[in-house]
């Protein structure tokens, strides 16, 4: 009998999940997921990129956001999908540096590595569609890439509380419910981003 | 924390006026940022779309699962309880002997006593068979008897 009143405590401690919406609510909940995911995935693979300077990591970190968000945090608010998702997508890019870091310690060890085993960047792949003119293009890109390297130059937590709130465009809240800090580090964060890129990219923007 | 909120309780000022509205610098920032990311390559927006799915199906799965372990929580619960049950209950369950049958079932009782044609067990005297236990008194005293004298 001791086993059986062991088995009811265990009973009561289980926690079922919420209710299961119904099938239509679960349709409608995925089509506006769906819409979420799309609405972000590029700027997020952008971000992911400039923190990452590579483009299939940055794809696998986007992807395994999605992921996880779909898979573990659909069923909360949609309001609550973007902070969230924002907090997976930068512990990935932690993720990929620390990996990255220790990698790159132990290929520092090998003497006969190549370094033909590192892919080219695909020329093709890259090629955008459209757009401006040529001389506006070759101006933008090199802006572009000015800000990129003064971007991944940043803290990361600089670097994340300034695309979080001016380029993803999240509040001071949302952005500091995704960086899992209090909104007054999120205001010193960008301040001091801020303070930074313009003094590293004061002559591109005057 | 506390450092970071003090710095920008100091900033007060700079960091508020830098806040309160987008400068020339955040604007043009912001735009060449999004028009990076409107302008990705198309092998890109459709490694991303695939991912997007894939998370999507993934997700589904998932709640596909969940659901059914919703259902198979109490159900598995009831099965572990029966079979509690079975495990601790049954082995302690024995049948105990009666006193009047040496072993025998209740069930047997009933049946001999409503048996209308087996022997009766206690014979009536006033219906004429007691004269069969008078005779096996007599023969039981009278051995007795010779039993005593030697005879």
């Amino acid at each position: 009998m001791a086993a059986f009143a062991t088995l009811a405590l265990r009973t009561t401690d289980l926690r079922l999940p919420r209710k299961a919406p119904l099938r239509d609510s679960t349709l409608d909940g995925a089509r506006s997921l769906e819409s979420f995911l799309a609405t972000i995935e590029r700027k997020a693979f952008r971000m992911a990129q400039i923190a990452l300077r590579h483009e299939a990591d940055a794809l696998d970190v986007v992807q395994d956001a999605m992921l996880q968000l779909s898979a573990r945090y659909a069923s909360r608010p949609p309001e609550e999908w973007k902070p969230l998702f924002y907090r997976i997508l930068e512990n990935r890019i932690r993720d990929v540096q620390r990996r990255r870091n220790v990698r790159n310690r132990v290929m520092a060890l090998i003497p006969w590595r190549s370094e033909d085993d590192d892919e080219g960047a695909d020329l093709i792949a890259q090629a955008t569609d459209g757009g401006p003119t040529p001389a506006m293009q070759l101006e933008s890109d090199q802006m572009m890439v000015a800000l990129e390297a003064a971007l991944a130059a940043l803290p990361a937590r600089q670097r994340q509380a300034f695309l979080l709130r001016n380029f993803e465009g999240l509040d001071v809240a949302e952005t500091a419910a995704a960086m899992r800090c209090s909104e007054g580090s999120v205001k010193t964060h960008y301040f001091r981003a801020l303070q930074a890129l313009r003094a590293k990219l004061g002559e591109f923007w005057t | 924390m506390m450092r970071d909120d003090g710095v920008a309780t100091r900033m007060g000022g700079r960091m508020g006026a830098e806040l309160s509205g987008d400068s020339e610098f955040e604007r043009r920032t912001r735009e060449l940022l999004t028009q990076s990311a409107d302008a990705l390559p198309a092998a890109v927006r459709s490694r991303l779309t695939q991912a997007r799915y894939a998370a999507l199906g993934a997700g589904a799965g998932r709640a596909t699962w969940i659901a059914t372990r919703r259902w198979a929580w109490p159900a598995g619960v009831l099965a572990a309880a029966a079979l509690a049950v079975l495990v601790v209950v049954v082995p302690h369950r024995e049948v105990r002997p009666t006193a009047s049958t040496g072993g025998a079932s209740v069930f047997e009782d009933v049946e001999l006593l409503s048996d209308s044609e087996a022997v009766p067990l206690v014979q009536d005297a006033s219906s004429g068979q007691g004269a069969d236990y008078d005779f096996y008194e007599w023969a039981a005293s009278e051995a007795g008897a010779a039993n005593a004298s030697g005879t």
